[in-house]
């Protein structure tokens, strides 16, 4: 009986007392590219910390592939890059490889892995002379050792330059095409919007808005109006703010229609106006303002 | 062996100040401080030289036990013991081969010191003394083993490494294992019988003469070793070994 990837129900995490992650429901099936969005704070790490059995819940359960989270990371289902993770020091790139592959019931060929991840030329190096990118690709090769079926990446890109993150979002792409459920907490909503067919957006430790980044988009109905600064007619219908910018005016709208109507009848040209989607940026900080609990 | 076990035991063996600080440095320690002896009114005694060697392989195995074991320190700030709490292997062999890491790297000492004493200083034991003592300080480093840990988890890798650095030192000069405890005036020489230090050494003493060691002796680094490995499991219990340093 294939389960989801992850279950996660009424999940609430304290860190003293601060509540980091507050009654998060959250279902993810195997294949899906998952992005955590979100701002610092909004519960993304701790999510992906239970998730791994790295935290104890105060409240909830977590289920990964059907196990508890203890039992899928020794069980070898779950790869993972964490945000503070870490390579041990004075030990070869190939030493540690080989260490974490033996660990696991069926490991990714070397070969094969060290292709996959760019590392085919650190193995003989030592862990202290590595950059920081060379860090990030050897820890996605042990992260993804022993082949693991469920891959989760907490701000995996920090470290990397803009070839590398690249990189990165392809070999994430093909690891997708092959099967593998991909969950990633980021800020950076590029990649969120270029990699993840589903974008869960996190604030304040709960849920804002979850869906194809398209529908996150949309949930704030959000449109904006550009037009020449000049004399508005009022009222405007729908308008929830605007924003001077030089010469021009911008007008955020959750009714595109019926604010065109008014501004048309107010007797601004058709021509001056522009209409356009809010960004994904847009929408998480309209989302992540209004919708969280702080 | 566990490929863990091999993994750990190759790190620190690269680690060129460890093996000089716990192998080379007490073994030559071994020669110079009985070539000093011998310049004194009545030379060296096969006892003194005897008692400088025992001195010696306990100062070399209580730095051993101790630098081996502080490293989980240093792998906690690196973020590797998080890393590993995230694959197959589990917490409990980590900490187990940071154990078994301490017990090994406690033979190098003992045995070049030894080799150093028998060959060197001309110190003749009979075989059974000889294994006694080895075997006696051996053991007996599980309590420093125990103080590591305890060390390790509790500390930032910054102090640690400091710490661990003093706490060596003044087991060892407090303990009397740089200068014989009969030499220390008397308050002194109270301070030396609160240590497990001195108790180390005396059981080492006591095995080179071929005898037991004494029932106090036993006592005390028994009870060393209990109170070390409880605080180092209710430091373990607050601090767990994945969470991030700080």
């Amino acid at each position: 009986m294939p389960a989801n990837a992850l279950d996660i129900d009424g999940l609430t995490v304290r860190h003293g007392d601060v509540l980091a992650v507050d009654g998060l429901d959250l279902r993810i099936g195997r294949g899906e590219t998952v992005a955590l969005l979100g701002p610092n704070g909004a519960g993304k790490s701790t999510t992906v910390g239970a998730v791994l059995g790295l935290l104890h819940p105060a409240a909830g359960t977590v289920r990964v592939l059907g196990r508890a989270p203890a039992d899928a990371v020794r069980a070898g289902c779950v790869g993972a890059m964490l945000q503070h993770g870490g390579l041990p020091g004075e030990a070869r790139v190939g030493e540690v490889l080989h260490l974490v592959r033996g660990a696991y019931a069926d490991p990714w060929p070397l070969a094969d892995l060290v292709a996959t991840t760019g590392t085919t030329g650190l193995l003989g190096r030592d862990v202290d002379a590595l950059s920081g990118g060379q860090r990030q690709r050897v820890l996605l090769a042990l992260a993804l050792a022993g082949q693991p079926p469920l891959l989760l990446l907490d701000e995996p890109t920090s470290a990397m330059d803009v070839e590398g993150r690249r990189a990165f979002w392809t070999t994430m792409r093909d690891l997708a095409a092959r099967g593998t459920t991909v969950v990633f907490a980021t800020h950076h909503l590029e990649e969120a919007d270029a990699v993840a067919d589903r974008v869960v957006v996190l604030a304040g430790g709960r849920l804002v808005a979850d869906g194809p980044a398209a529908q996150v988009r949309s949930a704030v109905a959000g449109r904006t109006i550009r037009l020449p600064s000049g004399r508005l007619p009022e009222p405007l219908p729908g308008v929830t703010g605007a924003t001077r910018q030089g010469a021009t005016v911008e007008l955020a709208t959750t009714d595109v229609e019926a604010t065109l109507r008014a501004l048309l009848a107010g007797g601004v040209p058709l021509t001056d106006l522009e209409v356009r989607g809010a960004s994904l940026e847009d929408a998480v900080l309209s989302l992540t303002t209004t919708g969280g609990p702080r | 062996m566990s490929p863990l076990l091999a993994f750990q035991l190759r790190r620190v063996a690269r680690n060129r100040q460890f093996l000089f600080f716990t192998v080379l440095l007490p073994a030559a320690f071994t020669v110079f401080f009985t070539r000093v002896f011998a310049g004194t009114p009545g030379g060296v005694s096969p006892e003194q030289a005897a008692g400088t060697m025992v001195s010696m392989m306990a100062y070399g195995a209580i730095g051993a036990t101790l630098g081996a074991t502080v490293r989980l320190s240093f792998d906690r700030a690196s973020g590797w013991l998080r890393q590993l709490r995230v694959t197959p292997v589990p917490q409990t062999s980590v900490v187990a081969v940071d154990v078994a890491v301490g017990m090994v790297l406690t033979l190098p000492p003992l045995v070049v010191v030894a080799l150093t004493g028998r060959f060197v200083n001309g110190v003749r034991l009979a075989p059974g003394e000889w294994a006694g003592l080895v075997g006696v300080l051996w053991l007996g480093s599980a309590v420093f083993v125990a103080l590591g840990l305890l060390l390790g988890w509790a500390l930032e890798q910054k102090a640690a490494g400091g710490a661990t650095g003093i706490v060596g030192t003044v087991l060892a000069a407090l303990g009397g294992l740089w200068v014989p405890v009969e030499l220390f005036p008397s308050g002194l020489r109270a301070v030396a019988h609160g240590l497990p230090s001195y108790w180390y050494a005396e059981a080492g003493r006591a095995a080179a003469g071929g005898a037991l060691p004494s029932a106090s002796a036993v006592g005390a680094l028994v009870a060393f070793a209990a109170v070390f490995g409880g605080l180092a499991v209710l430091v373990a219990r607050r601090r767990p070994l994945a969470a991030v340093a700080g």
